[in-house]
C-alpha cells in the first residue's frame, strides 16, 4: 500500500544523504519493520512521508498515487503517522486529544457529526483505553499516552498505520501490548510499517523486515532472512551471535562483549 | 465550559462597561446615562458620557478583546505559555513609528497611521529575517527574527529621544505608555473592522491551532500545511495587536495573562478560547482603564502600567503552581 | 568658608586683570544657590556659561552678555545671545564642553539632573551656582543675585525695580474687580494644567484671574480632561498652536468655558519666561481678563 522508490533524502548543510535511494513496500495485512542503527535514516523515512523534509530523488507512493502530488488531507485521510515525540503544551482531555485524529475528514470549520463520534469510539475501543477517555493526557502513564496517541491514529480511519519507535520508554509489560496490538491491526487487514531498533521483538512480530545502514537498505524479507550474525554484524559493528529463542522459536539477537 | 459560565462572562462584560462608563472624576447618574444613549438634550454630563466616557469604554473593549484573542492564538501555535501579541517585533516597530512622527511634528492624527505602518513593517522585516536566514517558515527562527527587530527598533527608539527635545520625549513616553483616552469614532470602527475581520477568521481556523499545538510534526501527520497555518495566524494575530497599537500605545500583559485566565476556567480547545480571551481581554482593559481614572485623581495612570500591576501578582500565583 | 572656598577666593584675587576690567567693585557677599550652597566671590567673573534660558535672558538683560562664552541650546530669546557658542544640553550637560571654554562661572538650572554636572564642575575648581526661578519672589531674589555675582547690581536691581512697579500697578487695577477662573493649558498630552506653585499662577492672580488648579503645590501637575470639566473653569488658556485644535475637538468642548467660547490664547512665549518681562506678561493676561482695566 505504501511503496518508497528510490527515495533519497539530504538535509541542508548536511555532507551525506539521510537516505541514499531507498526502496520498500508495506502491504495490508502485514506488518514491516524498518531496523537499523541510529542515523541509518530509519526516522528519515518517516519524515519523508509526512513532507517534513524534500525529496532529492524518487517518490513515495501510496495505493498507486504519488504521496508528492496528493492532497495533504487526502494522504492523512490514508495514511495514519505517529511520530516519535510530542510535547503538549497545554493539557487536553484524552477524548479531546483523540477526536483531533478526525481532522483530516473535518477541515476548517465543520464540526464533529456521529461517523466522526463512531470513528473516535471505535478507536479507544480499538486501542484499549476506552476507559481513560476522561482523564488528561499530561497525567497519563508513559505506556497509557502511547496507546492514545494510537488511538489518535486509529481515529484519522485510514489503513496504513506508520508508527516511529513507538516503544522508546516502555516496560516490557507495556512494550508487548503494543506489538501485540499491532500486530492484531495488521491481520485486521492494515498495513503497518514501523520503525524500531527492538530487533528481538520485530523478529517475532513483523511479517516483513527492512535493515539499512548508511541511508541504504542491505536487507530485506522475513525476519529469518534479516535476523542472521552475518548480515547484522557488519551493520552494528559489534560482535553478537543469533540463536531461536527456545520459547517461541523466532530468532533471537544476542549481543556478545567486546573482543 | 457551561452555558451558564459563558453568560456569567458576557455579563461580567457588560456590568463593567456600565461601572466604567459611571464612574470617574465627574459623577454621572443612570439617567444621565440613558439621556446620553437615547439622543436626549446635551447637558455637561451627557457630554461627558457621549465624547468622553462612551469611546473610551469601546476602545478598551475592543483592544482587550483584540490583545486577548491575539495572545491566545499565538500561545496555542507556538506551544508556549509565554508567547504574546508583540511577539514578532509589532510592538517595537510601532514605537518607532510613533515616534518619528511627533519627531517631524505631524499632527496627533498622524501617530496612530505612523504606529500601525511601523508594525507592519517589523512584521515583514522578521519575516523577511527569517527567510534570509533560510528558514522555511520554522516559526522558531521567525520568533528568533522577531525579537532582533524588536531589540532593533528599541534601540533606535533610544537613539532618537536620547538627542530630541524634552517635549518630544514626553510625548513619546505618554504614548509608548498606552492609553484608550483618544479615541475618535472614526478610529473605533477601523479598530472593529480589523477585529471582526482578523478575529473572525482565526476563530473559523481555530482547529488548525488545536493540530498546531499538537507540535509540527503530528500536525503535519494529520495533514495540516503546517508552515502556511503558522504564517496565517502569526499575519493574523499580528495584525490585530498592530490595530490596537495603533489606537492605544503599548499595552501590555493582557496579550499573556487573559489567555491562562480563560483556561483556568477549564477552557481547553481554542475555538472557545479565542471567544474567551476576547470577552476576558475587554473586561481586563475595560477595569485596568477605570482603576488608572480613579486611584491618583486628578491625574490618570497609564493604562499599560496599570495591566502590568495586574498581571504581575496573577503571574506570580500562577508560577506558584508550577513550583 | 570651606577650604575649597577659599582656594578659590584666592585664586581668583591673585589672577591678573586680563580681559575687561570689573564694573563694580562691590566687596563678597555670602549667598546660598538653589541647592543650598554658600558661595561666595570676590572678582567678578569675565567668562560665564549660563544653561538655562532664564539666567540666560537675565544676563543679557543686565547687560552682562559681553561676558558670556556659553549657553545652552535652548536658550535662544532673545535674537542676540544665539551669537554666544551653544555648548549643547541644559539638563544633564557635556562637562567636557562646559570646561573647554574655561569658565569662571557657570549657571545651572537646579534640579536633580543637573546634580552630577555640578559637583563635576565643583570638584574641578569653577564656581558653579544653580538657581531655579519657579515663582516672582524668586525671580526677584535670582536677579539681585546675579547681579551681586557677576558685578551689575545697579542694572540688576533697576529690572526688578521696574518689574515690580509694573505688578503692582498691574495688580491695583484690578483688585476690585471679580477673579474668574482659569485653567492654564501648558500641554496636550499629557494634558498639564499650570499648578499654584509656579510663577504664571502668581502672575494669573496679579491680573485679576485665579487658577483653578492653584490648590496644587507643584509648578505643574498633570490632570485628566474629566478633572477639569469637574472644576469648570470660568475661562480656558491656550496656546496659540493649542487653541485652534482645542476649540474644534469634540471633546475639549464638554468644558462649557470652550463651548461659550471663553478659550482665549495667551502668549506662551512671553508668559512662559521668568524674566524681565513678567511685568508685560501680567499687562497681557490682565488685557485678556479685563480689557480696558489696563492701558
Amino acid at each position: 500500500m505504501i511503496r518508497f522508490d528510490d527515495v533519497a533524502v539530504q538535509y541542508p548543510r548536511a555532507a551525506a544523504e539521510a537516505l541514499a535511494g531507498v526502496s520498500l513496500e508495506c502491504h495490508r495485512s502485514a506488518l514491516t519493520a524498518v531496523v537499523g542503527p541510529n542515523g541509518s535514516g530509519k526516522s528519515s523515512l518517516v519524515r519523508a512521508l509526512i513532507g517534513r523534509v524534500r525529496l532529492a530523488r524518487g517518490a513515495i507512493v501510496v495505493d498507486g498515487a504519488p504521496a508528492a502530488t496528493m492532497d495533504r488531507a487526502a494522504l492523512a485521510r490514508r495514511v495514519a503517522v505517529v511520530t516519535q515525540r510530542e510535547e503538549l503544551a497545554f493539557p487536553l482531555l484524552v477524548s479531546e486529544y483523540v477526536a483531533l485524529g478526525r481532522y483530516p475528514h473535518l477541515g476548517l470549520w465543520h464540526a464533529a457529526g456521529t461517523e466522526d463520534t463512531r470513528a473516535v469510539q471505535d478507536a479507544m475501543t480499538g486501542a484499549g483505553i476506552a476507559e481513560l477517555h476522561d482523564r488528561r493526557v499530561d497525567a497519563l502513564s508513559g505506556g497509557e499516552l502511547q496507546r492514545v496517541r494510537l488511538a489518535r491514529a486509529l481515529a484519522q480511519g485510514g489503513e496504513a498505520l506508520v508508527l516511529d519507535e513507538p516503544t522508546a520508554f516502555l516496560d516490557i509489560g507495556h512494550e508487548m501490548a503494543v506489538f501485540e496490538l499491532l500486530h492484531r491491526l495488521a491481520r485486521d487487514g492494515r498495513a503497518v510499517l514501523l520503525v524500531s531498533h527492538q530487533l528481538n521483538l520485530v523478529a517475532r512480530f513483523a511479517d516483513h523486515m527492512v535493515l539499512l545502514h548508511h541511508g541504504r537498505v542491505v536487507a530485506a524479507g522475513p525476519p529469518s532472512d534479516v535476523m542472521r550474525a552475518d548480515v547484522l554484524e557488519p551493520v552494528y559493528d559489534w560482535p553478537l551471535v543469533v540463536t531461536r529463542d527456545p520459547a517461541v522459536g523466532a530468532p533471537a539477537l544476542l549481543p556478545l562483549r567486546s573482543r | 465550559m457551561s452555558v451558564l459560565r459563558w453568560t456569567a462572562l458576557v455579563l461580567a462584560l457588560l456590568l463593567a462597561a456600565l461601572v466604567a462608563i459611571s464612574v470617574g472624576a465627574m459623577s454621572i447618574s443612570p439617567s444621565d446615562i440613558w439621556k446620553a444613549i437615547s439622543g436626549g438634550p446635551e447637558s455637561v454630563p451627557v457630554l461627558v458620557v457621549r465624547t468622553l466616557r462612551l469611546p473610551r469604554v469601546a476602545l478598551a473593549t475592543l483592544v482587550g478583546a483584540g490583545l486577548g484573542m491575539s495572545g491566545a492564538a499565538l500561545q496555542g501555535t507556538m506551544r508556549n505559555p509565554l508567547a504574546e501579541p508583540y511577539l514578532l517585533g509589532v510592538s517595537g516597530g510601532a514605537a518607532v513609528g510613533a515616534v518619528v512622527a511627533t519627531m517631524l511634528g505631524f499632527g496627533t492624527a498622524f501617530v496612530p497611521l505612523a504606529a500601525f505602518a511601523g508594525s507592519i513593517v517589523a512584521v515583514l522585516a522578521a519575516f523577511f529575517v527569517a527567510h534570509t536566514a533560510g528558514s522555511r517558515g520554522d516559526p522558531r527562527v521567525l520568533l528568533m527574527a522577531g525579537v532582533v527587530v524588536g531589540a532593533f527598533a528599541n534601540a533606535a527608539i533610544m537613539v532618537v529621544l536620547a538627542n530630541a527635545e524634552p517635549n518630544i520625549v514626553r510625548n513619546a513616553l505618554w504614548w509608548m505608555m498606552g492609553s484608550v483616552a483618544e479615541g475618535s469614532w472614526p478610529q473605533i470602527a477601523v479598530l472593529l473592522g480589523y477585529l471582526v475581520a482578523g478575529g473572525g477568521v482565526l476563530v473559523v481556523i481555530a482547529n488548525q491551532i488545536d493540530v498546531l499545538s499538537l507540535g509540527e510534526e503530528s500536525a503535519a501527520a494529520l495533514g495540516l500545511d503546517v508552515d502556511r497555518a503558522i504564517q496565517r495566524v502569526f499575519i493574523l494575530s499580528s495584525l490585530i495587536a498592530a490595530a490596537t497599537v495603533a489606537a492605544a500605545g503599548l499595552i501590555g500583559f493582557v496579550g499573556l495573562v487573559v489567555p491562562h485566565l480563560v483556561r483556568a476556567g477549564g477552557v481547553r480547545r481554542s475555538r472557545p478560547l479565542l471567544v474567551g480571551s476576547a470577552i476576558v481581554g475587554a473586561t481586563l482593559v475595560v477595569l485596568a482603564d477605570l482603576l488608572g481614572r480613579i486611584l491618583r485623581p486628578p491625574a490618570e495612570l497609564p493604562l499599560g502600567a496599570v495591566t502590568a500591576l495586574i498581571g504581575v501578582p496573577f503571574f506570580l500565583s500562577k508560577l506558584r503552581r508550577l513550583v | 568658608m570651606s577650604r575649597f572656598h577659599a582656594l578659590l577666593f584666592a585664586t581668583l584675587v591673585a589672577l591678573p586683570a586680563c580681559s575687561a576690567p570689573a564694573r563694580d567693585t562691590t566687596p563678597a557677599v555670602e549667598v546660598r544657590d538653589d541647592f543650598g550652597t554658600p558661595i561666595a566671590f570676590g572678582k567678578s567673573p569675565q567668562r560665564i556659561v549660563s544653561l538655562n534660558p532664564a539666567t540666560t535672558e537675565l544676563l543679557f538683560s543686565i547687560g552682562t552678555l559681553p561676558r558670556l562664552v556659553g549657553r545652552s541650546q535652548w536658550d535662544t530669546f532673545p535674537e542676540s545671545v544665539t551669537t554666544v557658542p551653544s555648548l549643547g544640553q541644559a539638563l544633564r550637560p557635556n562637562v567636557e564642553a562646559i570646561l573647554n571654554v574655561h569658565p569662571d562661572l557657570v549657571l545651572l538650572y537646579a534640579s536633580q539632573d543637573n546634580r552630577d554636572a555640578y559637583d563635576r564642575l565643583r570638584r574641578a575648581g569653577v564656581a558653579t551656582v544653580a538657581l531655579r526661578i519657579d515663582s516672582i519672589a524668586q525671580f526677584e531674589r535670582d536677579t539681585r543675585l546675579i547681579g551681586r555675582i557677576t558685578g551689575d547690581s545697579v542694572r540688576a536691581d533697576a529690572l526688578v525695580d521696574s518689574v515690580q512697579a509694573t505688578l503692582d500697578r498691574v495688580r491695583a487695577a484690578t483688585a476690585a474687580l471679580p477673579h474668574p477662573t482659569v485653567f492654564i493649558h501648558a500641554w496636550d498630552r499629557p494634558i498639564i494644567a499650570i499648578g499654584g506653585g509656579s510663577f504664571q499662577s502668581q502672575l494669573l492672580e496679579i491680573a485679576g484671574g485665579h487658577n483653578v488648579y492653584g490648590d496644587i503645590a507643584a509648578p505643574s501637575a498633570t490632570v485628566t480632561l474629566e478633572d477639569v470639566i469637574q472644576r469648570n473653569p470660568d475661562y480656558v488658556f491656550a496656546s496659540p498652536i493649542s487653541a485652534p485644535k482645542m476649540r474644534a475637538s469634540a471633546s475639549w468642548r464638554t468644558i462649557p468655558a470652550v463651548r461659550a467660547g471663553r478659550l482665549l490664547v495667551y502668549d506662551t512665549l512671553l508668559i512662559g519666561r521668568p524674566s524681565g518681562n513678567l511685568g508685560a506678561a501680567a499687562v497681557s493676561l490682565a488685557k485678556l481678563l479685563h480689557p480696558g482695566a489696563i492701558r
